[in-house]
């Protein structure tokens, strides 16, 4: 066998966007209330699985309460973010690529769908996926049942779109997850201190098509903490008009932290926190 | 340098993990080194022994080892990322902050420095989720990668942070390797250090170093090499390396021997260290960017 080792393109996997994040979590409905507030629609139900579908824009959850995966979670009691799937041009590509690269088959827990979609593991217990197949005939189409009277595209409040995830890391582990990263998956840090939105903390990196962004947190210098687990905190919403934003969602009934400095301006904005560990922070994004 | 500096390494004891992990506690060692054999070696299972590691008090300083990892092709590098994944779980589960990684003996790898490299970058990929730190070892009778210059040029040119270098003053004393050889070395990238010594000069082809190496080493001190271990230690302390140091002394004597005995002697040793190495330097201030 001849293997011949280049220099790999920019956008190894192909990326192209997110296709959908998911919550695991064992009160689903309580999440569901929340997302609705948020501004998502329920669009779609799984047809034997405690598993839906919300929507808004371009944006797609899965609220995965299927209690076997709620219950195997080790954050399984609060709801948690449970995967990121990546749009890519070829989804058993970037899965075999990945792997070639150094990323762990994806764990055989019982997943959202009962349709087969190839992933790696990501932080902690979380799974990346990989779709290919984002239109026409959609992976929900396989599982899921669309919901009556429901728009199957419902237009996004505010013009919210996928921003970002942020991420705990351990002490000195941003280096670490970095190369994890742009290696694996082709994301660029940018350069210290380029931040977005009202939390300005950590590194951030970009991904490889752009528009999509990983927050990278260390627990703060000094303080000894425990329970600082490495795992996807929280999902970041950007709309081009942050004021309008919080408006729009302050009225369907959305709490904002209002302490400075992290109060809502037109920079950015966070919810308070939902369950003990679901909020959702807005970014100023055209 | 002072005790809690140096840990002692359960491959110099003879007995089940337990009996290892008691003599080194009650020997006043704070860290232990692990081989991956004493815990699926343990009767009672694997979650047994890693219930005894972590129950012991004692700060584990890493898993070893993975061998003949880099430049398989096909079917044999798929193996060895299976043994590679398998090992790096164990890590994990034990709380070990590093997996050593020897230079490959095998003579199926092949002779291609970019594909060794594109391994270790694997290597160090797969361990990332698991929060392991890579230390890869260049063994003196390595077939492609056999001096720390080796080692470090692997290292350096995959270029990843959880990728750094274990230091084995055996292999440097075994080749007679100068101590200018450190210089060239990114002191942070030393993850490691191992100290040992052995009885005789440097034995002349690797099959020797092998033999000697794997039954033969002796602690700090008591070989034939004590102004250069001495003098390997001081130039490791002057490079600003703050790490663990353990003794890696595979003897077969030691494994016959009761293991208070064999726990004294590796107290005489870092007495023997703090006699020749009066302090640890400080750290190296390095200009901060920006």
């Amino acid at each position: 066998m001849i293997q011949e080792y280049l220099p790999v393109p920019s956008n190894p996997l192909g990326i192209r966007g997110v296709e959908f994040i998911e919550y695991i979590t064992r009160e689903p409905l309580a999440l569901g209330a929340l997302l609705r507030s948020m501004g998502f629609h329920e669009v779609a139900r799984h047809r034997s699985r405690e598993v839906m579908l919300f929507r808004q824009g371009d944006m797609n959850i899965i609220v995965n309460g299927h209690p076997d995966v709620a219950a195997e979670s080790a954050h399984g009691r609060p709801p948690a973010i449970g995967a990121l799937a990546f749009r890519v041009r070829d989804a058993a590509y970037a899965h075999r690529r990945a792997r070639e690269l150094g990323a762990w088959d994806m764990p055989t827990r019982a997943s959202a769908m009962e349709l087969h979609i190839p992933g790696v593991h990501g932080v902690g217990d979380s799974l990346i996926y990989f779709v290919d197949r984002s239109e026409g005939f959609s992976i929900y189409d396989v599982d899921f049942v669309w919901n009556d009277g429901v728009a199957k595209l419902p237009p996004a409040t505010a013009g919210m779109h996928w921003f970002g995830l942020v991420q705990s890391v351990h002490a000195d582990r941003t280096a670490d997850w970095i190369d994890f990263y742009r290696t694996l998956f082709g994301f660029e840090a940018l350069e210290p201190g380029r931040f977005f939105g009202v939390l300005p903390k950590g590194t951030l990196l970009r991904s490889p098509a752009g528009g999509f962004y990983l927050q990278l947190v260390e627990p703060p210098a000094g303080a000894d903490f425990v329970d600082w687990d490495e795992q996807l905190l929280r999902a970041g919403l950007g709309t081009p008009d942050v004021p309008a934003a919080v408006r729009a969602l302050q009225e369907r009934g959305v709490v904002f932290v209002d302490r400075p400095p992290l109060q809502p301006s037109e920079k950015g904005a966070l919810t308070q926190l939902y369950f003990g560990t679901v909020c959702f922070e807005l970014v100023h994004d055209a | 340098m002072k005790l809690h500096d140096f840990g002692m390494d359960t491959i110099t004891l003879a007995g089940p993990i337990e009996a290892k992990l008691r003599a080194v506690r009650e020997a006043g060692f704070t860290q232990i080194m692990l081989s991956a054999r004493d815990l699926v070696g343990h009767p009672d299972g694997e979650a047994a022994a890693v219930r005894a590691v972590v129950d012991s008090g004692l700060r584990v300083t890493g898993l070893q080892v993975l061998r003949d990892f880099e430049g398989l092709t096909g079917q044999l590098h798929d193996y060895k990322v299976d043994v590679a994944k398998s090992m790096l779980e164990m890590a994990q589960a034990v709380r070990a902050p590093l997996l050593l990684v020897c230079s490959t003996t095998s003579a199926h790898a092949i002779d291609d420095f970019d594909a060794q490299v594109a391994d270790l970058r694997k290597l160090a990929m797969l361990a990332v989720p698991l929060g392991v730190r890579i230390a890869f070892e260049g063994l003196s009778w390595g077939r492609f990668v056999d001096d720390i210059g080796g080692a470090w040029a692997l290292v350096a040119a995959a270029d990843r942070a959880n990728l750094g270098l274990a230091i084995d003053s055996f292999h440097l004393l075994a080749k007679d390797t100068p101590l200018e050889a450190l210089e060239e070395i990114d002191p942070e990238k030393v993850f490691f250090v191992q100290l040992s010594d052995f009885m005789w000069s440097a034995p002349s082809t690797p099959e020797a170093r092998r033999e000697t190496a794997r039954h033969l080493r002796v602690f700090p001190g008591e070989g034939a090499h004590s102004p250069a271990v001495a003098e390997l230690i001081r130039a490791i302390d002057r490079m600003g390396y703050a790490g663990d140091y353990s003794f890696e002394v595979f003897n077969d004597d030691y494994v016959q021997m009761q293991l208070g005995r064999v726990t004294d002697r590796a107290r005489r040793s870092v007495d023997w260290i703090a006699g020749h190495v009066s302090r640890r330097s400080l750290p190296v201030r390095r200009p901060v960017a920006g």
